[in-house]
């Protein structure tokens, strides 16, 4: 156990608000909820996790919170994902992170098993399939609701909107791979994006 | 056997690329899945986020387990999710150790992550075209569409955009 101190205190920056001890089962089990009672994707998650773990079981203040969120947004991948491996492994080291990892993804790998073997056979229905396409109908004006926001927010100065036409040929026109779009705009930006304080 | 390691190199591309939210990674997992695999029509990929959306989990692994599923069973379901944050977890586990300083403020941080969030835009915008194609097929799906989008703008930070979904699904279930 003085190891683990030891370890978690070379964080640097990150104020040891950690309590004495958490057990992995309590790990999983709060993640495995917030993983559970989630509807709709991963962003939805971190209000529930901040709430299980800041306000509810009081296993971290809120900065710290927030420093992982940050981090686990820097990261690629599925953000609730990172955000749990960061607080596992802040709350119980190795074990913790797997617990937290594992306790997220659980609930949607069973749920989405058990919609697709035993759901999918009414996917053929005319009514199911109706619904069904009016909601995948909405996630394109859900789309052009997120393009609204991310515009909002990373679109502020000229050069921001020279990035955004470069990534749009790319993309769209070239046809690069999306990926390699991301990574020539952010290049891009690296070099000629103003610097602005945050 | 192909099929799982196509799987799992698809998956992890899209768990690599996976920046900035659900939102974003559906063009990619259009890339991958719909036109490069052909694992899924675009109209299935549709029905698969119309679910990710009412199911717990990100969009992502949602994804990951169905198509992994279609494509291969219960085993290309686990391997698909696995792979799909694989990525992530590598990352995290060299990167963490050495994260000494309050990186946020870190000014090749800031630059970085502005570029990215410009790309992830350029993304998104490109989605609405390719998957909105894909998906509408008539004026009056784009009424549908048009629709969910100015009721997430009025109910911004309101209501949870589920209800939009279901909204527009019932709106399906009613005309189509």
């Amino acid at each position: 156990m003085n190891l683990k101190q030891t370890k978690l205190q070379g964080q640097g920056q990150f104020r040891d608000s950690m309590p004495e001890r958490v057990s992995v089962t309590a790990i999983f089990w709060t993640f495995f909820r917030v993983g559970l009672f989630t509807l709709g994707g991963g962003l939805a998650m971190l209000p529930v996790m901040r709430h299980e773990i800041v306000l509810k079981q009081k296993w971290l203040d809120n900065s710290d919170f927030h420093s992982m969120v940050s981090l686990a947004t820097a990261i690629p991948g599925a953000i609730a994902v990172n955000t749990a491996y960061l607080l596992g492994r802040r709350l119980g080291g190795k074990q913790g992170l797997a617990a937290a990892v594992l306790g997220t993804i659980l609930p949607s790998y069973i749920v989405i098993l058990l919609v697709v073997w035993i759901l999918s056979p009414f996917f053929k229905y005319p009514k199911v399939a109706a619904f069904l396409r009016g909601c995948s109908i909405a996630v394109a004006g859900q789309l052009a609701f997120a393009g609204l926001i991310f515009g909002r927010r990373s679109l502020g100065k000229w050069q921001h909107i020279i990035g955004f036409i470069i990534g749009l040929t790319l993309i769209g026109i070239l046809k690069i791979h999306p990926i390699w779009g991301i990574i020539s705009v952010s290049i891009f930006g690296f070099f000629f994006f103003p610097y602005k304080e945050s | 056997m192909k099929n799982l390691i196509e799987l799992i190199m698809s998956f992890m591309i899209i768990g690599i690329g996976a920046y900035g939210g659900g939102m974003a990674t559906i063009p990619l997992i259009q890339q991958e899945i719909v036109n490069s695999r052909k694992w899924l029509s675009i109209k299935e990929m549709g029905e698969i986020l119309a679910i990710a959306q009412m199911t717990p989990g990100p969009i992502a692994i949602n994804s990951a387990t169905f198509t992994g599923f279609k494509v291969s069973g219960i085993i290309g379901s686990t391997l698909a999710t696995i792979a799909v944050i694989l990525p992530s977890l590598l990352i995290l586990t060299f990167f963490t150790p050495f994260i000494m300083d309050r990186f946020e403020n870190n000014h090749y941080f800031i630059r970085f992550s502005c570029g990215i969030q410009v790309g992830v835009t350029s993304l998104i915008i490109f989605a609405v075209y390719s998957y909105g194609c894909g998906v509408i097929k008539g004026w009056f799906d784009l009424a549908i569409a048009l629709i969910a989008f100015f009721l997430l703008v009025l109910s911004e930070k309101k209501l949870h955009p589920i209800l939009v979904i279901v909204t527009c699904g019932i709106l399906g279930l009613i005309f189509y």
